[in-house]
């Protein structure tokens, strides 16, 4: 019959009319990320020994490591990563030894300012002597101090300092 | 229930003018105004509806959920595109002809708004009730050709022109099968009065008697408005927005929204020549008649949106050829059937 196929068209689009609609409403509703979703990095500062084969690793030269001897050791000052470089590769998170380097789910990075895209993951001073070698000197010690060891907990939850997660 | 609501106001109005010792003349020619008023509103507000209902519907066919955002479901997303455009600038382009440029969009919105002024919104509602409505509304319909003509000529651009170009070779390729197809109904009933055929469908509807009429008028009439799948006059994607390209700003709104308007007439058309007007169907006139009326429109004017969203835009060859050698023969056709049957039904006397 001739006229057929228009009718199969409309038929088919009446049909869409009633079906699910697939839209997620991004602020309100979220899809599940998955579990290896590349989000934000957040690094465990307590396990980084500051090795640096994250950054060898990385293909865009995105991550800056500055670390310090300390003792027999080396200590892990300041670890940036310039994210705006960054293509979420992983290469970083799969060669860490440690598990120290992760990705959260964090996915809004968004900066109004170009400067305050580069995401900060630990920015600390050298301290005299590391903890672990004189923990007698550590339990007493100055108010200052423990604020630094705060500062230090947020960073490592992948929370860089003043920012909105 | 409602029934009297709209024309006991008019009533009123009359009764209260009268009281304050107006001459008749005078409170005819308010009450006139006000209908007309009323009716330019009720349009307009429509129009700013339907912009919403077509977004609606193509998000809903398309698996979305469409605009809402902006007021309680998105329904005020018209309104602020309105606001939005109302804002911005109207650009001139160099060289354009300034006065036909700019007229074209002011004028754009008569011919539907002429054409509703003798529209019967209910059971006696029509704000004048022309003896000559359907011949009125088909000669002020086809004025809408010249406006966009006008619009395209003097942007001064290609694809205006060409746009303008295809409006014309457009519209009167389909005027012919539209006034044609009207022909059968009007042959049925003897009148050119669109109160009188409305009446004349207490029996049947001319959906029923005229069916062939029906989808010609239909087919023809998306075809008037421009839509898909006949929309070659804009055709986004061959000529950017056929006689619309230069313009911006509420310049561009009102042709987008006379579209709207467009539509409405031919729905309204629809409603009065096929579907019997504002007669309640199965004698159901639990609703008022001006409801039933509505009701048809929204109807029509759902089908037009979901044809829009199905079908793909034909090309200019086939739309022509289409026009030409299928529609205008087979709404004369259609014609010559009715005229033989009418004869004959005459001859045995049923």
């Amino acid at each position: 019959m001739f006229g057929q196929g228009l009718l199969k068209g409309l038929a088919i689009t009446w049909k869409e009319l009633f079906t699910r609609k697939v839209t997620v409403q991004y602020p309100e509703e979220k899809i599940p990320l998955p579990e290896r979703y590349h989000g934000r990095f957040e690094l465990d500062v307590d396990k980084c020994i500051a090795c640096g084969l994250c950054a060898n690793a990385c293909p865009n030269k995105v991550i800056q490591i500055t670390r310090e001897k300390v003792g027999k050791k080396q200590y892990l000052t300041r670890y940036v990563m310039r994210i705006e470089y960054c293509m979420f590769c992983g290469f970083c998170v799969e060669s860490c030894n440690k598990g120290a380097l992760r990705f959260s789910h964090v996915i809004n990075m968004n900066q109004y300012f170009r400067d305050k895209v580069r995401l900060v993951l630990v920015d600390r001073p050298v301290p005299e002597v590391l903890p672990e070698e004189e923990p007698a000197k550590a339990a007493d010690g100055s108010p200052a101090e423990t604020r630094g060891k705060t500062a230090r907990a947020e960073v490592a939850a992948g929370k860089a300092p003043g920012k909105e997660g | 229930m409602g029934e009297n609501i709209f024309t006991g106001i008019a009533e009123s109005l009359r009764a209260f003018l009268y009281g304050a010792g107006v001459p008749p003349l005078a409170s005819e020619l308010i009450v006139l105004i006000v209908k007309l008023l009323a009716v330019i509103i009720f349009v307009s507000l429509n129009v700013v509806w339907l912009v919403y209902m077509e977004r609606k519907i193509a998000a809903y066919i398309q698996c979305r959920i469409g605009p809402n955002r902006v007021g309680p479901k998105g329904l005020l997303q018209t309104v602020a595109d309105v606001v939005k455009l109302l804002a911005k600038e109207i650009i001139i382009p160099r060289r354009v002809d300034k006065v036909v440029y700019l007229a074209a969009p002011i004028l754009v919105f008569v011919p539907p708004m002429l054409a509703f002024a003798v529209i019967p919104w209910g059971d006696g509602m029509a704000p004048i009730d022309l003896n000559i409505g359907v011949f009125y509304i088909l000669a002020v319909g086809s004025l809408s050709t010249i406006i966009f003509w006008m619009g395209g000529w003097s942007s001064n651009n290609k694809y205006s022109l060409v746009g303008g170009m295809r409006v014309v070779a457009q519209m009167v390729s389909y005027e012919l099968p539209l006034v044609l197809s009207l022909l059968g109904v009007i042959m049925l009933t003897g009148t050119l009065s669109i109160t009188e055929i409305v009446n004349a469908q207490r029996g049947t509807w001319f959906i029923f008697a005229q069916p062939l009429a029906f989808l010609i008028y239909f087919i023809a009439g998306v075809s008037e408005v421009n839509r898909v799948p006949f929309d070659l006059v804009e055709g986004e994607s061959e000529i950017i927005a056929g006689p619309y390209t230069e313009y911006s700003g509420m310049a561009y709104a009102m042709y987008m929204l006379a579209e709207y308007g467009n539509m409405m007439v031919i729905s309204c058309m629809c409603t009065i020549m096929f579907l019997g007007g504002w007669l309640a169907p199965f004698g159901w006139t639990f609703l008022p008649s001006w409801f039933w009326f509505f009701i048809k429109v929204y109807l029509m004017i759902f089908i037009f949106m979901w044809i829009r969203w199905t079908y793909p835009r034909i090309r200019v060859d086939q739309l022509l050829g289409f026009g030409w050698k299928v529609l205008v023969p087979l709404s004369l056709a259609n014609i010559f059937v009715t005229g033989v049957g009418m004869y004959i039904y005459r001859a045995i006397g049923w």
